[in-house]
């Protein structure tokens, strides 16, 4: 949020940055086509969607959902039942998968309404286990925890094809549409409403923020876009189940990229997934035959640590990196400081 | 049929009361220190695993294992809470929250990394014995588990009713800053909170032990379950975990038996659901307990 | 300008505001006064939108305002101030009155020029980069009423602005009051400092166990023996 003169670490970390990183990916395929290395690259941009769209309504509104895999979910099955089951093009399944995702976030947050923090974390994590569990039961229509898998039918209308490149190339769109998305948001006065909320509701409520309505619409906004992932993940992987598209670890993935990328920046949300999707590939290749759980073992412990020292994620830290190391120093060191600032909560 | 249905409801009251002493730990550390701790299961996950060890190794039986695991979770407990708890108190949200989260996958991932995923069970003094009476049958082991939870939660309400530190702790609870003024050191408590609570976690693990398996990811289940129940009978408070406890272990029961065991986590995520939207304070809450992190 | 009639909020068995009436006309500044527990704070959450009053009316230029949310009140042309100020932290000092400008246009260029208006009548553009949380307390007061002032308001709520203030800030914080009356904005001022009321206020409303005590100019109510009484064993001077 800034009115002051540009650095070019703000230029890196703001819109000329992201453009640079998103036509970086552009022309990657062009002089790769490994199929490997380019199914990286998609899982890359495809976190980094998610982690984008998490973050318009859980880094600008404050709303840390748990739950984001219930509208991942909706928009996967939603589209793959139209088109397994009806022949309906996943374009509609898009537009279908959304609609459903946004209203369903309507309905949690008329549930979540006076929940703050933990709570609301909680609540939104009863959200999608409820419904996950639903889809697992209703077995006709969603084939239960065996899922759906989808025909390969490469074409156009159906959103799938035969290389990888195109599925880079439309996640990446995706991709450039959310940040575009979020940069307009942040220099708008519905950006500016969000913050506000986010940092302290009822001062916002006494300026004149419509704090209700502002969360809604972050929240729907949210669950749109991701629910369009869904479906974009759907025809890449062409296998959906309730475990992996409606379950609490993708989730935790989703928010925990976005996090330590940097909540309430367009750009970090994409920097999160470019340090944390590598990684976890590296500690899955490294470690990955004998164990398969040492990678969320360093996962878990680095989040620990991000977010005690750098709660605001990778972009601040980047941006202020003398108060950050400022922060770590008083954290580590001086213990008194900490406990004297908790006696003011 | 009338059996069927005293029977599920004692048997829910029995491992109610396991529920509950987990809950208490949770209950106890939020309403203290204001920090939910999401790994709370995984520490029960540990504890379940240490008398595993101990009985393994040793040949301990985990009832006996509970005066190694108890204090030993304690004293984890106090570790965690000066590394981890104490840099996130007067924390922005999102580090109260996914501390604790990430703690949690660690300590998954770790008893993953050294147990693997398969499910371990122990033999007990009481393995395989059950008791008999009117028809109705229940393992000793959950009567055990259930007696010794009750005296667990009695001796921590006496505790903090009338020890000194029982006091402070509550003295804390209500009003941090008046509580440091009375020179009680408030961080200090902060941990001795955390402690105690991890500590009752451990006895409720050592409990379970005998009566189901253990594996890397039984404590996510527990510590919605703790959740739900929190939520229910108010963060903060030791009656409201409780008859909470009580409550939801009726719940799961009669629902795993009426609407089938995968569909019953449904039922309290829905009684988890109602109460956040109905009586966010729960039944017994602190008021206000719900808009924690402001 | 705003009527208060018969306004009542109970919380349980206690009455904490009970059957208030009275008016503030434009452009003055009226004074809100009482012993501590009167019920000053719960009328001012009433007015502001904070909390619904249990009876009896509150009507802003002639519509009514009672029970309605305090983003509707805002809108309809009431500011409020915070006695514990709530500031937007992680936001510049700037940002934060963005925010109160916004609910006048939502064009950024617009509201970013009334926001360097209401920083300017406040006296904060040295310090409008800064983040909110660096602010001194003196400068996180001026920053709550520029927010509020950034807003629009026809009435500007204070409460207890002068809370934690030295002598000279006082005086400072006086003159901005008066400098926001000449701009043509009505005030509506709870205080407790005596000396502050009496000077600042065309007339002071007293309340006492949740019910006006006496109504009228300066003068006239510190004079009056029921004031006094109330006030009695009470030391204000400030």
């Amino acid at each position: 949020m800034n009115t002051t003169k540009m650095r070019f670490i703000d230029r890196a970390l703001g819109l000329p940055g992201a453009v640079a990183l998103l036509c970086l990916a552009a022309v990657f395929p062009i002089f790769v086509s490994d199929s490997y290395a380019l199914h990286f690259l998609w899982k890359i941009l495809f976190w980094a969607v998610v982690a984008s769209a998490w973050n318009i309504a859980g880094g600008y509104a404050g709303q840390f959902s748990l739950g984001h895999a219930a509208f991942f979910g909706i928009g996967a099955y939603a589209s793959t039942i139209l088109f397994v089951r009806f022949g309906v093009s996943p374009w509609w399944g898009m537009l279908v998968g959304g609609v459903l995702a946004a209203l369903a976030s309507v309905v949690l947050a008329r549930l979540t309404l006076r929940l703050k923090g933990p709570f609301f974390a909680l609540a939104t994590i009863a959200f999608a286990e409820v419904l996950r569990i639903v889809v697992v039961n209703a077995r006709d229509l969603t084939g239960g925890s065996q899922g759906i898998s989808i025909p390969f039918k490469p074409a156009l209308e159906t959103l799938i094809f035969s290389g990888r490149t195109p599925y880079v190339y439309t996640m990446l769109i995706l991709l450039a549409a959310v940040i575009l998305l979020t940069f307009l948001i942040q220099r708008s006065w519905f950006g500016f409403s969000l913050l506000a909320l986010r940092e302290d509701e009822d001062a916002a409520e006494t300026l004149g923020v419509d704090t209700v309505a502002m969360k809604i619409v972050a929240t729907g906004i949210s669950a749109f876009l991701t629910a369009i992932a869904g479906v974009l993940y759907a025809q890449y992987i062409l296998l959906i189940e309730p475990v992996t598209v409606m379950g609490l670890d993708f989730s935790i993935q989703v928010a925990v990229i976005s996090i330590i990328g940097g909540m309430a920046s367009p750009v970090g949300p994409l920097l999160g997934a470019l340090l944390m999707v590598p990684l976890s590939e590296y500690l899955r290749a490294e470690f990955g035959g004998s164990f398969q759980g040492l990678y969320l073992i360093i996962y878990g412990a680095l989040l620990m640590v991000m977010v005690i020292f750098m709660p605001q994620g990778l972009v601040s830290a980047i941006r202020q990196p003398r108060s950050t190391w400022a922060r770590i120093c008083s954290i580590s060191g001086y213990q008194r400081k900490r406990i004297r600032r908790a006696d003011h909560a | 049929m009338g059996t069927i249905v005293v029977q599920l409801i004692i048997s829910g009251i029995l491992m109610g009361m396991v529920y509950a002493l987990v809950s208490v730990g949770l209950t106890l550390i939020f309403g203290v220190s204001r920090i939910i701790n999401f790994a709370h299961g995984d520490f029960v996950m540990v504890a379940m695993y240490a008398g595993y060890l101990l009985n393994q190794y040793w040949g301990i039986d985990p009832y006996l294992g509970i005066f190694i695991v108890a204090p030993g979770m304690f004293l984890f407990g106090l570790a965690i809470a000066y590394v981890i708890v104490r840099p996130i108190i007067g924390a922005p949200q999102v580090a109260q929250i996914f501390a604790t989260l990430g703690l949690g996958l660690v300590l998954q991932n770790c008893a993953l990394f050294y147990f693997g995923a398969d499910f371990r069970s122990v033999t007990s003094i009481v393995s395989g014995k059950t008791f008999r009476t009117m028809g109705l049958s229940f393992p000793v082991a959950s009567l055990v588990a259930f007696a010794v939870a009750v005296l667990v939660v009695i001796a921590l309400y006496l505790y903090l009713r009338y020890s000194y530190t029982g006091k402070a702790m509550r003295a804390v609870a209500q009003d941090r800053r008046a509580a440091s003024l009375m020179s009680i050191n408030v961080s200090k408590i902060d941990f001795l909170t955390f402690g105690l609570g991890s500590a009752c976690a451990g006895i409720a693990g050592a409990l379970l032990l005998p009566l189901m398996p253990v594996y890397p990811s039984v404590g996510l289940n527990l510590v919605i379950i703790a959740f739900v129940i929190v939520v229910l009978g108010g963060m903060g408070s030791l009656w409201g975990a409780l008859i909470g406890g009580i409550v939801i272990g009726l719940i799961e029961n009669l629902s795993a038996f009426y609407i089938g065991s995968d569909m019953r986590q449904i039922a309290y995520f829905i009684v988890f659901l109602l109460v956040l939207l109905v009586r966010p304070v729960g039944l017994f809450g602190v008021k206000g307990s719900e808009r924690v992190g402001e | 300008m705003l009527e208060i009639d018969r306004l009542s909020r109970a919380f349980g068995g206690l009455k904490a505001v009970n059957e208030v009436s009275f008016t503030l006309q434009r452009g003055e500044i009226l004074g809100l006064i009482g012993p501590n527990g009167a019920g000053k704070t719960t009328l001012f959450n009433c007015v502001a939108g904070a909390i619904k009053p249990s009876s009896g009316s509150i009507r802003l230029e002639g519509a009514e305002i009672g029970g309605l949310k305090s983003h509707r009140v805002c809108r309809m042309g009431l500011g409020r101030t915070y006695q514990i100020v709530r500031p937007f932290n992680n936001l510049t000092v700037f940002d934060n009155v963005i925010v109160g400008a916004l609910n006048r246009s939502r064009r950024m260029q617009e509201a970013r020029l009334l926001a360097m208006d209401a920083l300017q009548v406040t006296g904060l553009i040295p310090m409008k980069d800064m983040l909110a949380v660096n602010l001194t307390l003196p400068g996180r007061k001026r920053l709550e009423i520029a927010r509020a002032l950034a807003t629009g308001p026809k009435l500007l709520l204070l409460d207890e602005v002068m809370a934690g203030l030295n002598p000279t800030e006082i005086e400072a914080a006086i003159e901005l009051i008066r400098d926001i009356r000449k701009s043509g904005i009505t005030v509506l001022i709870v205080e407790h400092l005596m000396r502050v009321i009496t000077s600042v206020s065309d007339r002071i409303v007293v309340l006492h166990h949740g019910q006006k005590l006496a109504e009228g100019d300066p003068a006239t109510v510190m004079n009056d023996p029921a004031v006094i009484e109330a006030y009695l064993g009470e030391d204000f001077l400030a």
